[in-house]
Parts: structure tokens; sequence; C-alpha cells
């Protein structure tokens, strides 16, 4: 290992101690903020994998974290599960579906494939507006008040973490190699003898596990959550701005992309309340022109890093 | 709890959807025409018709101006706004991944919104022209509705001929079957672009004039055209021109047939489980995603 | 260069977030989120501006136990998620004595967790869900009628005058739905039979075949559960389809000047249900309507008289209490019986409102005519309506 990648695992090593230890000095603010932060790397990471590795634009990635809040939900308050159990089902939840749309939605190509992801976000959340025995429908779903927000804290961490290191682990195996070579070219994939349905199936299902954990987790912290909170397309368009601004088809451009995103939608939001969406627009615009391969990819040209990490 | 469903009502609804869909077809062929010409999928197109609108509610507010006379001035503010936009930031993104292309105007939508925001705010508006309806037995014919159909009809027949009949138009369609040759026989492609671009705004600024007179106006009212427009050039074929038509149409009344035998919940997403379900059949739509 | 770019980040998110000092005897600073942008944002406005001119009152009569009074308000861009940050945020970050309700009952419903988590009584003017206040919370209070009974109102006047059918279409959404059901029971109740019920998703434009349907159950009343925009749709798309029952009324919409300005002559007939209006004889009523305008430079709606009387509300408790401890003023609220510029206030001991009346206006000639009840009524209502071709 260079002396450069050292510092970096040192680096790491004692941010995730100082993450550790923060709740016990930070404000809730505080501790809420940053548990939002760690929802959206888990996020931006999860979209990273299906559409940074594979070129596959997942256009309503929401749906999984939707997906996985009503799972979460209707298992803690109709089944009286404890709160993790119903994240971690949350995950499966979300994986289900994945497999039951990838096998359909995974054989269309380019715009089709974004258009018809687009779809299943609208088509799912009339679907939980529609059958409201379950899931209570417009007048959503209220939790029972349990003060979990530190713990909820931890598990959005490790989630955060979970996502990171399995890209980690795709983008230096194999598997990630095929993938980035469906991305580059799929007709020469397949021509090389890659099973790319079944690649690019396996990618999607793992890219909405990490949703579906998040979303219950955010369900959980929330206490209430209703068909147009949790399946909005905004934050679909959050989640690929991050991915984008940070480097797409990399391991930390989307934990970067949704660090400084966030902080800034934080200090912004506050001082420039009617400005704030232009700004957005304002930085999805400059950031497609200007920087289509993100931050990392400037510091990778700049230092001449590899272009996965 | 819903009422037996009797023929009277469903030939109703089939009006309206008919009414309906000949609008989702003009605004749409404005989206069909970039995505042919240039393969990009221009999400800022809603918000175009939402400025469309609002162009005639002030012409309409501050100089009394009868709104369908704004239709040519909505659409030539709408055609140069467009016409700049592409010069300005589309052409960069015209061969690059879509991705890029679905999030620089995906950027340009929320500037646009939040720019009318802060110009006219928030605040609903309307052009309260010509309301109420012409029945005619168990059938009620919308009065703005039906006008808005034969006006969009209109365009659209015209922006067909246009592209069948003149050089610009052969040429336009020539681009978007293929740049290269294009190029070889002398077509200014770049020119081409920035006129497609413009028409296409210019048809969703009439598609704004027209609605401006049955809904409220709004800065946020336009989003929901785009997605509409998508499911409609993705249904006939993205980049088909009479595909549109046939897919604005089967918009329209799949809409209102799901809504009087489902509920207006699922309409929409009757909509969009159809629409893979042709896209999984046709892989290009219904009349093929190229135009023959 | 990565890790210092990381690095660096998260210092500056740590800064950011690590709390600032606790103020001491300074003014007493209430906090509330509000809608200001988004899809609440015209009615969240309004609220702020109740809160605002509640405030300056108290001010120019000394403040609050000899304290001058300060507003906080956060945007919360109309969205649940963001409120609950936001209470997070004047709670723990601002460390606001404290905090007033935000606008509707979905973000209410999120935010007071968090409320309750700190034990901050939160006097929620604009929530009008009832099982908002029946989950065994202990420090939220409601100030308005609950959405049950918006309609209740138009239900009477149409039980009264013989009509037995009735149809009911509401927003996919917390208070709409709360307020459909409501009305349905009501008019179950009245004796009158539900023809039709259907509910659209938030952000509709096309009713079309939504009123066909309508159209054919040819119900004599139509109770539309609605925000503004949909209660405005609603009204035009009834004339492009002739649809004509005898009565027709909205829950929130009908009851704001701008729908009349939309709508022009064909807002007439149209019953609006309301929380207030500017004619009701409450104490204080005109001197409100007359501060209001003048601060403001537009007429106060239901929204601001809520929120000015929500304030107001929690201010004499406060007064009674002679302390700003949570549990005390939580026990002065629950004691406490009133009548504001609003109207009445009486709560039960889960904090749900029991005193409070909705009143139902008529568009009549262009003008707001208040019609039921009886004793507040300020003229008759115009019935049946006449069809659209008669008109």
């Amino acid at each position: 290992m260079s002396g450069r990648g050292r510092m970096f695992v040192a680096g790491l090593a004692v941010l995730v101690l100082v993450l550790a230890v923060y709740p016990s000095f930070g404000s809730g603010y505080g501790v809420r903020s940053m548990l939002q932060l760690f929802m959206w790397m888990a996020l931006a990471g999860s979209w990273n994998l299906i559409s940074g590795l594979t070129g596959y634009v997942s256009f309503g990635h929401v749906a999984f974290f939707g997906a996985g809040s009503y799972t979460a939900a209707i298992l803690i308050t109709k089944a009286g599960w404890p709160w993790l159990a119903a994240s971690l089902a949350g995950g499966l939840g979300a994986c289900v579906l994945a497999l039951l749309i990838g096998y359909p939605c995974l054989r269309l190509k380019g715009p089709y494939f974004a258009i018809a992801m687009l779809g299943l976000n609208e088509v799912l959340r009339a679907l939980v507006s529609y059958f409201e025995g379950l899931t209570g429908g417009g007048l959503g779903l209220s939790l029972p008040t349990l003060q979990a927000t530190v713990p909820v804290y931890y598990v959005m961490g490790l989630t955060a973490i979970g996502v990171t290191a399995l890209t980690y682990v795709i983008i230096t195996s194999r598997f990630g190699l095929r993938l980035m070579t469906i991305r580059e070219d799929e007709v020469a994939a397949e021509a090389m003898g890659i099973d790319t349905f079944r690649h690019k199936l396996y990618a999607f299902l793992l890219s909405a596990v990490g949703p579906g954990i998040v979303g219950g987790l955010a369900a959980r912290d929330q206490g209430y959550i209703e068909p147009i909170s949790v399946f909005p397309l905004a934050m679909t368009i959050t989640m690929i701005v991050m991915v984008l601004f940070g480097g797409k088809g990399t391991v930390w451009g989307p934990v970067l992309g949704a660090a400084t995103l966030f902080i800034f939608q934080e200090l912004v939001w506050a001082q420039f309340i009617y400005l704030h969406q232009l700004l957005f627009g304002a930085i999805i615009i400059g950031v497609v022109l200007l920087m289509p391969r993100g931050v990392l990819g400037l510091l990778q040209m700049k230092y001449r890093l590899p272009r996965t990490i | 709890m819903s009422p037996a469903i009797t023929p009277a009502m469903i030939g109703q609804v089939i009006i309206s959807g008919i009414l309906a869909g000949s609008l989702y077809a003009m605004v749409a062929l404005g989206l069909s025409l970039i995505f042919g010409v240039m393969r990009v999928i221009n999400i800022a197109h809603g918000p175009m018709l939402m400025l469309g609108a609002y162009t005639t509610y002030f012409l309409y507010a501050g100089f009394g101006l009868n709104p369908y006379l704004s239709l040519p001035i909505s659409m030539a503010v709408l055609f140069v706004l467009g016409a700049v936009l592409q010069r300005a930031l589309v052409f960069r993104v015209v061969d690059a991944p879509e991705l890029s292309s679905l999030l620089l105007t995906f950027g340009i939508s929320i500037a646009l919104v939040n720019v009318a925001q802060l110009a006219f705010t928030s605040d609903l508006r309307s052009v309260e022209y010509l309301t109420g309806s012409w029945v005619a037995g168990p059938f009620a014919f919308s009065k703005p509705r039906v006008v808005a159909c034969l006006i969009a009809s209109a365009i659209t027949a015209g922006a067909f001929l246009f592209l069948q009949k003149t050089r610009l138009g052969k040429a336009i369609r020539a681009t978007s079957q293929s740049r290269e040759v294009a190029m070889v026989c002398g077509i200014n492609v770049q020119r081409i672009h920035l006129l497609s671009f413009g028409m296409a705004a210019a048809l969703a600024a009439a598609g704004g004039t027209l609605i401006s007179m049955m809904i409220a106006i709004q800065p946020e009212m336009g989003q929901i055209w785009t997605f509409k427009s998508f499911l409609v050039i993705v249904l006939g074929g993205a980049g088909n021109y009479p595909g549109a038509l046939l897919g604005g149409l089967l918009l329209g009344l799949i809409e209102q047939l799901a809504s009087l035998f489902l509920t207006t919940q699922l309409s929409e997403a009757v909509a969009y489980v159809l629409l893979v379900v042709v896209l999984l059949v046709r892989p290009t739509g219904l009349l093929g995603g190229r135009q023959t | 260069m990565t890790l210092k770019a990381l690095g660096s980040s998260f210092v500056a998110l740590t800064v950011l977030f690590s709390s600032l000092p606790a103020t001491a005897q300074g003014p007493i600073r209430i906090g509330a989120s509000l809608s200001q942008t988004g899809t609440y944002a015209k009615l969240g406005n309004y609220q702020r501006e109740g809160y605002q001119l509640c405030i300056k009152e108290l001010n120019a009569k000394g403040g609050l136990l000899g304290r001058k009074v300060d507003l906080v308000v956060y945007d919360d861009q109309s969205t649940p998620a963001t409120g609950v940050r936001l209470y997070e945020k004047l709670i723990s970050e601002d460390k606001v004595d404290a905090v007033m309700g935000p606008y509707s009952s979905a973000i209410t419903e999120a935010s007071v967790n968090v409320t309750e988590k700190y034990q901050k009584v939160m006097v929620a003017p604009l929530a009008a869900t009832t099982s908002i206040f029946k989950k065994g919370r202990k420090f939220i209070f409601m100030v308005i009628s609950p959405a049950e009974v918006y309609l209740e109102g138009l239900v009477d006047i149409a039980a009264k005058r013989g009509l037995k059918t009735i149809a009911i279409v509401n927003e996919d959404t917390l208070f709409p739905k709360t307020s459909a059901s409501g009305t349905a029971e009501i008019a179950k109740k009245k004796g009158m039979q539900v023809v039709f019920q259907e509910a659209y998703p938030k952000g509709n434009q096309d009713f079309s075949a939504m009123l066909t349907k309508i159209k054919a159950a040819n119900p004599d009343v139509l109770a539309a559960a609605t925000y503004f925009d949909d209660a405005v749709a609603i009204t035009r798309q009834m004339k492009e389809l002739d649809v004509n029952p005898r009565m027709f009324g909205v829950t929130v919409g009908g009851d704001l000047p701008e729908f009349h300005n939309l709508l022009k002559q064909n807002a007439d007939y149209v019953y609006g249900a309301t929380q207030w209006d500017d004619q009701l004889p409450y104490p204080g009523q005109k001197e409100f309507v007359a501060a209001y305008t003048k601060e403001f430079g537009h007429e106060p709606v239901y929204h601001s008289a809520a929120g000015y009387a929500g304030c107001m509300i929690y201010a004499e408790a406060v007064k009674r209490a002679g302390t700003l401890e949570a549990g005390k003023v939580r026990d002065a609220l629950l004691k406490l019986e009133t009548k504001t510029a609003f109207g009445d206030y009486k709560v039960d001991e889960t904090g749900f409102q029991t005193a409070h009346k909705m009143v139902l206006l008529q568009w009549q000639d262009g003008k707001k005519v208040t019609v039921w009840p009886d004793e507040l009524a300020g003229g008759k209502p115009r019935f049946p309506t006449p069809p659209w071709n008669a008109r």
C-alpha cells in the first residue's frame, strides 16, 4: 500500500470514530442532520451501483426507498415488528420488487429504461394510495411514538458504510469489470460471452437493497409516512445529481457528492428560501456542462489517480 | 360506490379522451421533434408550455387581448426562447449519453419554474374567456376544449405539411434519419437543430395558450405535461412523428377509460403499465422509433 | 487530496451542527416551521402573518411575562420530513422557548413527534385532523374545528330541504380524506344516501371522467373535500360537463377571495366551508381585521385568524400559568375557556377542540354570504343552484 493510501485509510478510520461518538455530544438537530446525510450517501451509492456502473439510468430509484418505507412501516404497525428487523425486511422487499420489475424493464434500452423506471415510481405511488386497507392510502401510516433517533443514526451510518464497501468490492472484482464493459459497449460485452442480462439484473438487485433499508429507517425516524412524501421524483434527481457531482462509476464519488451537496443545501436553504431551488437547477446545469465526470473526475485527471476509486 | 356504466358515459369519456388527446398529440409532437433530430429528451418541455400559458395570461389581463389571438405571439416568444436555450446550452449535450441530456434539461426545467415563481409568484391565474359546454343529448362538449381540439389539430396538420412538403421540413426529417448523410447532402445541421428546438417550444407554447382557458395557470402546471408527452412519444415511437399523433389519442383515451372503469387514482398507473407492455412487445413503440 | 477534501467537508459539517450556546433571560423566542414555498405556500404565509400580528400586539402590550417576544420562522417547503427536521433544529439548536404549529395536518402529524419528545407545548392552529390528537400525545392542542365537520353545514342545509342523495370526492391526502369520510358519516346520520365516493390523486388536473360518473349518479348534493387548486378546477369542469347538482360545496378554497377572482360569475352558488370569516360577531373581530389589513395590505382569511388566535391562546395560557414551563402551560391550556377574534376555544382532556364552530358561506353575486349556522348567518342560501344553462 502506498503512503498516500495508508494516510487515506488512517483518515477514514479517524472520521468513522468521530462520527461514532458524535451523538454523545452533538445536538438533536446535528444528529438528525448527519443521519440525513448518511441516508443520502446510501441512496447515491446505490444509484451508482446500477446507473454509474452499467450506464442504465434509473429515473425512478426512489421507488425502492418508498417500497422499503412502506414494507417497514406496515410490519411495525400491523405486525408489531421491531424497527431494525422491519427495516432490513424493507431492504428485502425492495429487492423483491427489483426482481419483479428488473425482469421486464432491464430488456429496455437507453431512454426507454429511464422512462419505464420513472413510470414504475408513479405506478407504485398509485397502488399504495389505492390499497388503503394495508397502507392507509392518503391518510398515511403513523408509527407509534418511539425515541429512536440515535440507534437509527448508527444503523443508517452502517448502511452508508455497507453500500460504499459493496461498491468497492464490486468495482474491484471481475463482476464489476463486466458491468463496466456493458456500460461502454453492450453489444461487444455480449460478443465476449458476458451474460449481460444476468449481470444487469444482479447489479439492479444490489442497488435496490440500500434504498429499501434506508427507506425503512427513515420511516421509523420520521414516524409518519404518506404516499406523496416517500415517492417524490425530486429524491431520485437529488441522488443522481449527487453521484454526478462526485463522480459516477467510482467508489468515493457518491460519498463526496452527497456530503458536498448536502452541506450546500443546509447552508443555502435557510438563507435563500426562494432562490434555493433556482441554485439547485443552476448546479445541475453546471455539473453536466462543466464537469461531466464530477469532482473526482477532475481530481483523477489532475493527480493521475485510477478512474474507479 | 359508483353508478353502473352506461353507453352514454362511455361515449362521454371517449369525447373527453379525444379532446384531451388532440392536445397531447400537438404538445408531444414537439418533444418527438427534438428527440428525433437531436436524440435529446427535453424535460423542460412542460415548463415551456407553462410560459406559453403565462404569455397568454399577461396579454389577456394586461391588454385585454383575445386569448386565441395571442396564440401566434406566445408561439413566437417561445420559439425564440427555445432557440436561445438550444444555442446556449442544449447543443452541448446533443451527442452525449442520455443521462447528460436528461439532467441538463431537468436543470433548465427547475430554473424556468423557479424564475416563473419569482417573477409571477405562485398565485393561480386564469383566463376566464370561454367556459361551459354545448350539450347534445346525453353528451356535453366543453367549449374551450372543442375549440382547443380544432386549433391543435390545425396546428398539428400544419406541422406535418411543413415536415412533408417544404425543403426545410424535409431537411429536418433527413437530419433525424441520419445526421451524417444530411451533412453530406449540404444540410446545415446546426441550423436544423436550432429550428427544431424552436418549433418544439412553439408547439408547447400553443398547448399552453389553449389550456390557459381550461385550467388554472401557475408555475408548476407544466411538469405533468412533460411526463404525458413522454408517454405519448414512447407509446407511438420516439422520433416517429405520426407516432406522436397516435400516441396522443391513445393516451387521452386510456386515461379517461381507466378513470371511468377503475378510478382517477389509477389512470396514470394504467397508462404507464400499458407503456411498459407496449415497449416489451415493440421495443421502439407502436409505429417504430424511426420515421419511414 | 481526496482525503483532505473529504476530511474538510466533515470538519465543516461538525462545526456546522455543533450546538450554539443557549440564550439566557433575553426575549421569549417562539419558533415555528411554516410552508413558505411549495404547495401550501399561500396558506402557510397567511398563517405566518397571523403569528406575526399576534406577536406585534403582545409586544405593544409589554410582551409576555414581562419579556419581549420574538418569532423564529423557517420554511418547510410544504414537506413533512423537512418540518420534522426544522422543529428539531428550533428546539435543540436554536433553543427556542416555545413552538407554534406548522401549516397542514400532514406536517403537524410528522412534527409533533419531535415536540412531544422534547415535551414542548405545541398549539397547532391549522391541524384539523382528529387522529393527531387521539394518539395519547400530551402537549399538542387544537384550535380549529376538526376536518370531519367541515361540510356539516352543507349536509345540514341539504337534509333540512329534503335532499336525499350526495356524492363525495376528495384529494387523496390526510386532511381531505378525513374530511370526506366525516362528511359521509354526517350525511348517513341525517338520512341521506351516499351515491358516489371517489378519491383523486394530489396534483390531478383532469376531473372529467370522475364528473361523468357523478353526472350519471345524479346526486342532489356534490361535496368536494379539496384544497384550493382542485376546488377551482372541479367547479370549472362541472360547467364544461354540464353537471348540475342542486348544491355544490368545497372544504378549502371556496372561502378565499381568489376563488371568485379566478372563476368570476361561475363562482356563484358555490358553498365554501370555513373556520371563520370577517363578518362574524366575535370579540375583537373588527379590530383584528383592521389591524391585519393595515399591517399586510390585504384582508385576512381563516388561516390568518386561526394563526393569530392560536398564538393569542398560547400567550393567555402562559399568562395564567405565570411560567413557560410546559407542564403548567399544558394545565392552563386544558382548563382555558375563552372567546377570541376567531371564536370559541375549549379542549377536552386530549387537547381536542370542542367549542369552535365551522361556518358555511355561499358566493352570491360575487360576495361571500354566511348561510350557516343560523345563529351566525348573515343571509339565506340561494337554493337550489340553477343548472349551468339557466344562469
